[in-house]
């Protein structure tokens, strides 16, 4: 006879995970742990990109997140661990917030992150629905980063593993959200986990690290743009160096340069020569000395707070995924904009980017720099 | 595998993508499995297979009311279906003549909207190869545009090939009436008739077809065995070359194990008495659904259908999510559209028959078999119900993150 729970008339189940899965070996062992733990788990990769099209020449072995091979991979570890596991089709989605926005920021100048889009729109925004439609209490990711309890509800930590550390691409979540949200991993280091990944007997356990950008592949950006804006939407212009006006050269678009690039410049002065500015407006793409890339400041917009933020009072901030954060003083604060002032001078501090704060390990929040 | 419930716990209703493989059918297997040697050989080894062979063929001609020399055992539905449409149009091109003559101006393919794909994308490729593909209509009730279809028949038509049954909808078209239409202009007619093996009477003969497509794993027996019947005095030109296995027509040693499967699942096939309980369950099944759910319409209620078929659109629920819900719950259905994994497009069969996208990403086939109690089916329609209400209720109350 049916044993089946009746569907969400009886209370008493056991709590109900929907785990984001790319078929690597983070969100496998996300899945493991939260089986282990009790919760009933189901499984879902979304469907970001059409990687069968020949817009990715991955090599074997190079797979990065989300290739059609992950999806396998992903469905092979949810039948190890004997949990339902479903493909989310998110392809338009994917294209309109995170695809269509990398490619017009590099069109304007900036150099984007599309992880934080992809979290803000698609895992915590998608799956966040796609959780209360399969009447599921919470989502989970494989995320190297912690939720903690605290007097002022739960916060967003650094992971355990600082190198791995993936708060910088949470910054945009919605605190009200964090209730909802599971980091099973957050508090291993990656070497544990893969252990881990063995001893669950996960298909994944020595698959290699995803690196880069997901869409990407091995063609880099440049190539991926010009595949998809036509010639004449490019920005072309001259390079000048910095800051004398001097004309080094031209470029066939400003979208291939991003700040503090040294490689690919197209011109030799026998001398290590760096972006250090790009303006939309007239095309020009300034090259100058290291010195040249250090600033102060900045001000960033489209803001999010997790937990707020005090004008005078000092933080530690990210200006990149990489950075390892540097104290800043909050000059000004208003609804829509935040003014910070660096103690010692910032290599590179890149429009489009994010800037983080943080409070400790405590993720504050952080907004887009301009 | 992939829900809460253990695999014993779980209710079966989508017996229009597969079948549970018959008891007696897995009892037999090791069997029919010792039975190895190459039906081809010569040697006494060749002569167990060889007779296990022929028993199928006259199992399988006899329940299809068909001669055993009419026969052609395939890998399956798809391939049956793509030997028939290539073979007549490779016959053809090859200057090989229509009865008898040596030359043919016939190069129309005449198929239905809703046809699967193996016809749809056999028809594309014909048309590359210079075939005049015309498709017929088919309306919102699942019925076949009789009046375009008799338009569209001329002495140019070489082929017609219109399914008996559409999987989705259930619907059954009229055979016998198109095949005699087609006759009448000349033409060979096909019928895919994939979905009509355990839901209908089966009488080839009855029906007046040329060619019919039949698969084994939709009826109990194992996958990787198809039937091509083949009329008496019609010729194809073979799609697979190599020994003469099945009289030349389809070359490859025999998958016996699977042919052995469908033969004896036609000798021990009750027609009449399973048709019937199918119905029943089926038509309860409506009822209760009509009565409980509040916005549901179901295709082609009022068209002939195959009596295992019931494809409900249920307005303002997403199929695929709902089908999830389901599963998780221990109830395997369908959406209708299996195409690759998480392709978003909806069922291309309801959107040819006049469904808006919206209507058909909210539809959910469900297709019974034996096996299926009523007990299962008042289970399913009771979560159905409380599925359906939370879905909608989550829909009313909007989505607005990032609005």
């Amino acid at each position: 006879m049916l044993k089946t729970s009746k569907e969400s008339s009886v209370n008493d189940r056991k709590p109900r995970v929907l785990v984001a899965m790319s078929g690597g070996v983070d969100s496998s062992v996300a899945a493991a742990l939260l089986v282990e733990q009790g919760y009933e788990v189901i499984g879902a990769t979304m469907q970001v990109w059409d990687y069968s099209a020949d817009t990715c020449d991955i090599e074997e072995g190079h797979g990065t997140c989300c290739s059609s091979t992950d999806v396998d991979d992903a469905r092979a570890v949810c039948d190890v661990l004997d949990i339902p596991f479903y493909v989310i089709n998110c392809e338009e989605k994917f294209e309109s917030f995170v695809i269509d926005d990398f490619v017009d920021s590099y069109l304007q100048g900036k150099t984007p992150i599309p992880c934080v889009n992809c979290n803000t729109y698609l895992k915590f925004d998608h799956l966040f629905q796609k959780m209360k439609e399969l009447n599921c209490d919470y989502v989970a990711t494989g995320h190297y980063a912690q939720i903690v309890e605290t007097g002022n509800g739960p916060q967003i930590v650094s992971s355990e593993d600082s190198w791995k550390d993936q708060t910088y691409f949470l910054f945009t979540l919605k605190p009200e959200l964090l209730k909802h949200i599971l980091f099973p991993v957050g508090h291993l280091r990656k070497p544990a986990l893969r252990q881990m990944a063995e001893e669950y007997g996960l298909p994944v356990a020595r698959k290699k690290d995803s690196v880069g950008i997901c869409f990407i592949g091995n063609k880099g950006h440049k190539n991926f743009i010009e595949e998809r804006v036509p010639k004449e939407q490019l920005h072309p212009g001259r390079l000048l160096r910095y800051p004398t006006g001097e004309i080094l050269g031209s470029h066939e678009g400003f979208h291939q340069f991003t700040i503090g690039q040294r490689k690919g410049l197209g011109v030799a002065t026998g001398e290590p020569i760096y972006v250090v500015k790009i303006d939309p407006s007239s095309g020009d793409v300034w090259l100058g000395d290291e010195e040249h890339l250090y600033g102060e400041s900045l001000k960033i917009a489209r803001t999010n707070w997790l937990d707020s933020i005090q004008e005078g009072e000092q933080y530690r901030v990210k200006i990149r995924f990489q950075h390892k954060g540097a104290l800043a003083l909050v000059k000004k604060v208003d609804e829509k904009e935040v003014e910070l002032q660096f103690v010692e001078p910032q290599r590179a501090i890149t429009k489009g980017q994010a800037a983080v704060f943080y409070k400790g390990s405590q993720l504050m929040g952080g907004g887009w720099i301009l | 595998m992939g829900a809460f419930q253990d695999r014993g716990s779980r209710a079966y209703f989508d017996h229009n993508a597969t079948t549970p493989v018959d008891s007696e059918v897995l009892a037999l297997l090791s069997t029919w499995g010792q039975v190895f040697g190459n039906p081809s050989s010569i040697h006494s080894d060749g002569r167990g297979p060889k007779a296990l062979l022929r028993q199928a063929r006259k199992s399988v001609a006899k329940f299809l009311n068909a001669d055993p020399l009419e026969i052609v055992f395939t890998s399956g539905g798809s391939e049956s279906n793509n030997m028939v449409l290539q073979g007549i149009f490779n016959w053809i091109q090859t200057g090989q003549g229509w009865n008898g003559k040596t030359t043919s101006k016939r190069n129309q393919l005449i198929i239905s909207a809703v046809e699967h794909p193996s016809i749809l994308k056999t028809a594309e490729f014909l048309k590359r190869r210079g075939v005049q593909v015309d498709v017929v209509p088919v309306n919102r009730q699942g019925q076949l545009d009789e009046e375009v279809y008799e338009n569209l028949l001329s002495e140019n038509t070489a082929l017609v090939s219109i399914m008996y049954a559409n999987n989705e909808s259930g619907c059954i078209f009229p055979i016998k009436d198109l095949a005699k239409k087609a006759h009448e202009v000349g033409a060979f007619f096909h019928t895919d008739a994939v979905q009509s093996l355990g839901k209908s009477m089966v009488d080839v003969k009855d029906w007046g077809v040329d060619f019919a497509s039949f698969s084994g794993h939709k009826f109990y027996a194992l996958k990787g065995v198809g039937v091509t019947f083949v009329k008496k005095r019609t010729s194809l030109e073979s799609h697979i070359f190599g020994g003469g296995q099945e009289r030349g027509r389809r070359a490859g040693t025999e998958n016996l194990l699977s042919i052995a499967s469908l033969g004896h699942r036609c000798e021990g096939f009750q027609q009449e008495m399973e048709l019937e309980a199918l119905q029943n369950l089926r038509d309860q099944f409506e009822q209760k659904v009509k009565t409980e759910i509040q916005g549901v319409s179901i295709i082609g209620a009022d068209s002939l259908r195959v009596p295992n078929t019931s494809n409900l659109i249920l307005q303002g629920v997403d199929g695929e999510t709902l089908l999830m819900n389901l599963d998780v719950e221990g109830f395997s259905v369908s959406t209708g559209a299996a195409c690759s994994a998480g392709s978003p497009e909806p069922s291309p069969a309801l959107l040819a028959m006049g469904y808006s996208r919206e209507e058909a990403q909210s539809s959910l086939r469900v297709s019974f078999g034996r096996g299926n109690t009523l007990e299962e089916m008042e289970d399913f329609v009771g979560v159905l119900k409380l599925t359906v209400q939370r879905l909608r209720q989550l829909k009313q109350e909007g989505h607005s993150l990032h609005a």
